[in-house]
């Protein structure tokens, strides 16, 4: 008990005595600072980004041309599958963990996250469940190559790489749901007096609401994967059809998982845009209210909708169409934000810095994607579309220029307050403006692609398709190229930089920029006490001490 | 004006509350199999393996034109099974009761219980063909070397469409590993 206990205490010998920051490999090995491990956190996510970057470019090259050039199927479909796998679980989800490691207890006036050390352990999960899936190229069979949802019957047949991956998905979910716990704590009880849930900033519920999504599906995703291993295993027939089971449940159970991991992608990403949008537009958020209600809505409507990934089991049309339904409901809360993030630019007082560009630039395209999942929700069109590049166009929307995108935003935003530093304005122009055209370039022709009927997951096509694919295959390579220019920007600014004010954005006005910048080692030690308006707006702030 | 700031106390029963619903939900993801399981019961979706019953409307009254019927089966490399069809092909009224037989070998020199799968080709034809009796409805045990002969016993449904003229009904073997 006496390891749990120690585990379970936030790290007193930062309030008292140690005031020196640890320093060497010990700081970041033993890392108990919420700012310390939410930069472990970003820089995992980096590498995992370029990882499974280099792993999309492997894909892309494959297809820039009709016929086989550079790897054999067996291979391809292992790219396909880890770079699906390594953005999902390595990249998006460790970075929103890792900003709200960063940014909550600095929103809402806490002196750390609630359990400082269990955040240590559920930071250095992560590395090992990277190694396995990195490693697993290597054994006999290579990696796991059914896809990054692992359907059964490939996933029960396939060789020791979809152990490994097994494991790793075990290791990451674990280690995002005690992130979760954390985040979950944090909020409901290190509140500053003062700031209220309906005050709270809009990051906060975001974090909130996916972390409460996270502990409640990453579970039901340990569980198929633990029934996929006991089939490989141990003689159980969960989805063998001749020993009684059925490979259709491991869809239903997937996806029971898999749609409100949609979800854990793109709530944070709307707190995000929530919190720069009124910022550049010098404007309190237009519909502060219906935006948490909205938030909420959309979470508990991803409980609901998991079949519209498996229009074409064979389902009964009655079951179709609830789930048709279903999901075209989710387009309703989800305008609601969109309509409340135009309503807060509308006859604002705009600057176009960076995140603000990015945050734009995430409206314009997320709703693109939102658009093309409207029309994938439609049963009759879905059941043509089931599997093609139509749908790849269509999360690709979501996730590349709609997470992604608002975690740039996010990392130009709080650059200034994380490192004391300001990032090169002109080169953060350029990294947008040039991911937006490339971006496009590469995912905009893969909705023709998908209507004229060319399948995900394979690396050969049609000569019919080569134009396009050829066209989006340049794109990639150049969007690729781009993010090296945002990490120039990063290294060299994180030196180099100007100095930056404590309120670098004149409409910045949450609790983070209240305090010193860069932020102290060891802020709000002693509760402050707030006066808040919506989304966090601080009015007055009395006491509150730093180290 | 505000409640009194959370205890170390209070931060762990949330951890333990949270951690409970971790854990309901891994236990939830098991608990999905006897829905599922329940729910196919009850709506007759999966119903391949299980016999069919036929009313009297899918009888015909008057003899229609004869479906072609094709008899195949096929075994998984490195499975211990011989599977053949004693018939080939046979010509059959929809309406008709058939019967045909299968004739399955264990190759191998130990008990295996095995599982027939059937497959039907075109699969739209899989809602007309009413399996009465089957050897896929339950696993059969063999002993080692064993050669057994098995009865298939089913109508074409009348209702079937005048396009589909010729059905082919396959079986694959699998062994039930575990059990013996």
């Amino acid at each position: 008990m006496t390891a749990i206990d120690s585990a379970l205490q936030p790290a007193h010998d930062t309030a008292h005595g140690h005031h020196a920051k640890p320093s060497g490999i010990t700081r970041w090995l033993f890392a108990t600072n919420h700012k310390d491990i939410g930069s472990l956190y970003l820089w995992f996510a980096f590498s995992m980004f370029i990882f499974g970057g280099v792993l999309a470019l492997c894909i892309r090259a494959e297809l820039f041309r009709p016929g086989l050039q550079f790897w054999q199927p067996e291979l391809f479909n292992q790219f396909t599958t880890l770079h699906g796998l390594i953005m999902v679980f390595g990249a998006i989800m460790p970075a929103f963990t890792g900003l709200a490691n960063w940014m909550l207890p600095l929103m809402i006036g806490a002196p750390d996250m609630a359990f400082a050390r269990m955040n240590n352990w559920s930071f250095w999960l992560l590395p090992p469940a990277a190694l396995l899936l990195l490693i697993s190229f290597a054994v006999p069979g290579g990696a796991a190559a059914a896809g990054w949802t692992l359907y059964a019957p490939l996933s029960t047949q396939m060789g020791m790489g979809m152990d490994l991956t097994i494991f790793a998905i075990h290791i990451m979910g674990v280690s995002s749901i005690m992130g979760s716990i954390n985040i979950i704590v944090t909020i409901l009880n290190l509140r500053a007096p003062g700031m209220t849930m309906m005050k709270m900033p809009m990051f906060a519920w975001a974090s909130l609401i996916t972390a409460y999504l996270i502990i409640a599906v990453m579970p039901v995703l340990a569980g198929v994967v633990t029934m996929v291993l006991t089939d490989r295993h141990f003689g159980t027939h969960f989805f063998n059809a001749a020993g009684g089971g059925d490979p259709v449940l491991y869809q239903h159970i997937f996806w029971f998982f898999g749609h409100p991991e949609v979800y854990i992608m793109a709530l944070p990403a709307f707190g995000i845009v929530s919190h720069i949008i009124p910022t550049f537009s010098r404007k309190p958020l237009f519909g502060y209210t219906s935006m948490v209600y909205a938030t909420s809505s959309i979470a508990i409507l991803s409980f609901m909708v998991w079949a519209h990934h498996m229009f074409t089991t064979g389902m009964p049309a009655t079951a179709q169409l609830f789930f048709m339904y279903a999901t075209m409901l989710i387009a309703v809360p989800t305008g609601v934000k969109v309509f409340n993030w135009i309503g807060t630019m509308w006859q604002g007082s705009m600057s176009f810095e960076t995140p603000m560009l990015f945050a734009i630039g995430f409206i314009c395209l997320f709703t693109v994607g939102g658009l093309s999942g409207v029309t994938l929700s439609i049963a009759a069109i879905d059941i043509q579309l089931q599997d093609t590049y139509y749908v790849v166009a269509h999360f690709h929307y979501v996730l590349v220029a709609g997470a992604l995108f608002s975690l740039f935003a996010a990392v130009y935003y709080w650059f200034p307050k994380m490192t004391g530093r300001m990032y090169s304005e002109s080169w953060g122009k350029f990294h947008f403006w040039w991911s937006l055209l490339w971006f496009n370039v590469t995912f905009f022709p893969m909705h023709f692609l998908g209507l004229a009927g060319m399948p995900r997951r394979i690396p050969d096509y049609n000569m019919q398709f080569t134009d396009f694919n050829t066209l989006a295959s340049v794109g990639a390579f150049c969007f690729g190229l781009g993010q090296l220019i945002f990490f120039a920007n990063m290294l060299h600014s994180l030196r180099h930089g100007k100095p930056a004010a404590a309120r670098p954005w004149e409409g910045a006005d949450t609790l983070e920029w209240q305090i010193a910048t860069p932020a102290p080692y060891h802020s709000f030690v002693e509760a402050p006490d707030l006066e808040v308006g919506e989304n966090g707006r601080i009015d007055a702030m009395h006491g509150g001490k730093h180290h | 004006m505000d409640k009194p700031p959370a205890t170390l106390h209070d931060n762990r029963l949330l951890l333990l509350k949270l951690l409970l619903l971790a854990c309901v939900m891994f236990v939830f993801a098991w608990g999905l199999i006897p829905v599922y399981d329940a729910l196919c019961r009850l709506t007759g979706l999966g119903s391949l393996q299980r016999p069919d019953e036929v009313g009297s409307q899918r009888l015909a009254a008057t003899p229609l034109a004869p479906v072609l019927l094709t008899f195949d089966a096929t075994v998984q490399p490195g499975l211990p099974w011989q599977v053949r069809p004693l018939t080939r092909t046979l010509r059959a009224v929809p309406g008709e009761f058939v019967r045909v037989d299968y004739e399955i070998t264990n190759a191998s020199n130990r008990q295996v219980v095995g599982q027939a799968i059937p497959r039907y080709l075109p699969a739209a034809a899989a809602e007309y063909v009413k399996k009465l009796d089957c050897f896929c409805f339950a696993q059969q045990a063999f002993a080692p070397g064993e050669t057994r002969r098995f009865p298939v016993v089913f109508v074409v449904d009348k209702n079937v469409p005048a396009g589909l003229d010729s059905i082919t009904l396959a079986y694959t073997v699998f062994d039930v590993p575990g059990r013996s």
